[in-house]
């Protein structure tokens, strides 16, 4: 016996070892932890339990048979976050870079399998020079099985990407698959092609940093949504964003005891919306004022800042935010906030996580790049999204809703369950100057002192039609509020949503314009 | 006693021209330091480049460089200029008010994405822009 406990020892040494002490030295040197560093830090202390170490390729081409890589190059297990169970694999850069082969995506595909088969999130910590090109055909086959499990499980467990280092080729789809990419700065590349072939093909000269570092693909691409600055806080990060989440679609998200009072009236938020509609100001501070202890996690925060997307709390239950930002390009709706908030709704509907949509919009950018770069296939997607989305939906109407854009926020038409609208709300067809300017063209026209006139029209319009009224008459509000109400009465709808069974006629699956 | 402004390579320079002789025709001519200089290095002539080199952990700026490596703050929509705060030469930090641009029934406040100096505000109080153009250069 003696001799068997020694031998499963030395096993266990040589595999703990990874690539060796001084492989383990360049990626410390390199300011990136090792892949069994990274899962302490991300799971609760000693709860990480892993599966298939002493897993060995098979490769007998080019020497490979004389190679021995501990637990080929990835490790895979599961353990808890906040108490709860999550699957974990993370690539070891100090075996081989990390290269993918055959029995490497297949310790990858198992916890994957596992994940699904029990209802829990998956989180994939990448950090590989990409294929292990002596495996060949078998090293590609491993990415189509990642690629095939990621589609399948989307919308099923929550799936988490963290980059940590590169993630080049093929490789950048496994994360493009999932439903967030969290990247570190400086460490965290993603690219499917590099600076030296983009060099030799278009000669465009460029640092991989920016090509494809955290900062391009949060602000730039839109790939990722989070840029962290430490590895530490990205951890913090992923284990924050999984309390907002259920741990499967079947499950609802975890409610927790709120020490914030529910019928917190919010004298400030008063003051945050200017009431002539020309001003700007920050959504944000309207959103801090109105959720659980000002606790807001932005998703996205870099790319398209038009559009606020993020989660929170009320009353302790996670909601999903989908804000229009008057502080940037006038919170317009674009190509790139339509993709950015669309995928937001899709997400929130996916886990069962009701939507707060609150809108201050005065309509879509003009322009022919928005036209031509397909302005009405992605303004689409954010119809078709709510539209589809089966969840609790709440808007809230802070000041502009005009035209298309009021529907593509949300509008009772589109499935809202609750509207709210502040007394300033202006839900009119177009603002009230261009209203009146077409409305009242010939009587301006013919006017002796036609700016008189014009402004005289202007301020009927805004008398008549800029305002929560009219909508209310017709129960497209369901209440219009004082600011100070927005939480009491937003918190009110969740729990009377509670219950709510929406569901969509049988169907594979729709067909979002893309 | 003759004063001539005159321009070369972009510099300007003040001269001053006296008539000595009636016929020799002889010039005096002293320079002054140039009074206006448009910064040389803002040139559109000069190649541009992506980046100048070519390193995993160089930092990376979200604003897009001018040809004289300067920060090109262009116009995100179009719109109407309706103030400019600040003027060449001006120090700036980030997220400083540059100018405040209408567009989309906002005024939409423009602000510096770095800090530095303004090398150039090319537009003014009244003006009309189109998406992409350059209103102030930081640098």
């Amino acid at each position: 016996m003696d001799q068997l406990v020694r031998e499963l020892e030395e096993k266990r040494k040589r595999v703990l070892a990874m690539g060796g002490e001084k492989a383990v030295e360049k990626q410390h040197a390199k300011g990136k932890l090792t892949a069994r560093e990274r899962i302490e830090l991300l799971l609760d202390e000693g709860s990480f339990v892993e599966i298939d170490r002493f897993v060995e390729h098979r490769c007998t081409e080019f020497g490979m048979e004389k190679v021995y890589l501990p637990a080929d190059g990835v490790v895979t297990g599961y353990g808890t976050i906040n108490g709860r169970l999550v699957f974990v694999y993370s690539q070891d850069f100090t075996v081989r870079g990390g290269s993918l082969g055959e029995m490497h995506a297949k310790k990858m595909c198992k916890v994957m399998d596992m994940a699904m088969e029990v209802g829990a999130p998956i989180i994939g910590i990448n950090d590989s020079g990409g294929a292990r090109i002596q495996e060949g055909v078998d090293s590609l086959s491993g990415y189509g099985n990642i690629f095939f499990r990621n589609t399948r499980a989307s919308g099923v467990v929550p799936q988490i990407s963290i980059v940590v280092g590169p993630t080049a080729g093929g490789a950048v789809y496994s994360p493009a698959l999932m439903d967030f990419i969290f990247m570190v700065k400086k460490i965290g590349i993603m690219h499917i092609t590099g600076p030296q072939v983009i060099k030799a093909v278009t000669g465009e000269e460029v640092s991989s940093e920016e090509l494809g570092g955290a900062m391009a693909h949060n602000a730039k691409s839109g790939v990722a949504h989070f840029a962290e600055d430490s590895e530490e806080d990205c951890y913090q990060d992923v284990r924050k964003l999984l309390s907002y989440l259920p741990q499967n679609n079947l499950e609802d998200p975890p409610t927790i005891q709120s020490s914030d009072d529910p019928n917190r009236m919010d004298m400030e938020l008063r003051g945050i919306v200017p009431t002539h509609p020309n001003k700007p100001y920050d959504v944000r501070d309207v959103i801090k004022h109105i959720v659980d202890d000002g606790d807001f996690f932005e998703v996205h925060k870099y790319y398209a800042q038009n559009m606020v997307v993020g989660f929170a709390r009320m009353d302790g239950m996670s909601i999903g935010i989908i804000a229009n930002q008057p502080k940037h390009l006038a919170g317009v709706l674009d190509i790139d906030c339509s993709d950015k908030a669309s995928r937001f709704i899709r997400i929130c509907d996916a886990y069962n996580i009701p939507i707060l949509s609150i809108v201050d919009v005065p309509g879509y950018l003009p322009g022919v790049a928005q036209e031509h770069g397909g302005i009405i296939r992605h303004g689409a997607k954010m119809l078709y999204a709510y539209a589809e989305a089966t969840v609790p939906k709440i808007t809230l109407i802070l000041r502009k809703a005009y035209g298309g854009a009021y529907l593509g926020m949300c509008s009772k038409d589109m499935g809202a369950d609750v509207v709210l609208a502040w007394p300033q709300a202006e839900i009119a067809v177009m603002g009230a100057e261009g209203a009146a300017n077409i409305i009242f063209r010939k009587e301006i026209a013919a006017a002796e002192d036609s700016e008189k006139v014009r402004q005289e029209k202007i301020a009927e319009y805004r008398e008549r039609f800029a305002n929560p009224y009219v909508a209310a008459k017709r129960g497209f509000v369901d209440k219009v509020i004082l600011p100070e109400e927005s939480r009491p009465m937003i918190i009110s709808a969740l729990h009377m949503l509670e219950t709510k069974r929406d569901k969509l006629p049988k169907k594979k699956h729709g067909i979002i314009p893309a | 006693m003759k004063k001539f402004r005159v321009t070369v390579n972009g510099k300007t320079y003040e001269v001053e021209v006296e008539e000595i002789g009636g016929a020799s025709g002889s010039a005096k001519v002293t320079a002054s330091e140039p009074v206006s200089v448009s910064e040389p290095k803002v040139s559109a002539l000069e190649p541009k480049k992506v980046e100048e080199k070519v390193s995993p952990a160089a930092p990376i700026s979200e604003a897009p460089k001018s040809a004289a490596g300067g920060t090109v703050v262009s116009a995100p929509m179009p719109g109407k200029v309706l103030s400019v705060s600040v003027k060449e030469g001006d120090r700036v930090k980030e997220g400083d008010l540059l100018l405040i641009l209408e567009a989309m029934k906002m005024e939409n406040e423009i602000l510096a994405p770095i800090s530095g100096t303004i090398k150039q505000v090319s537009v003014s109080a009244g003006g009309t822009v189109n998406t992409g153009d350059l209103m102030v250069v930081i640098g």
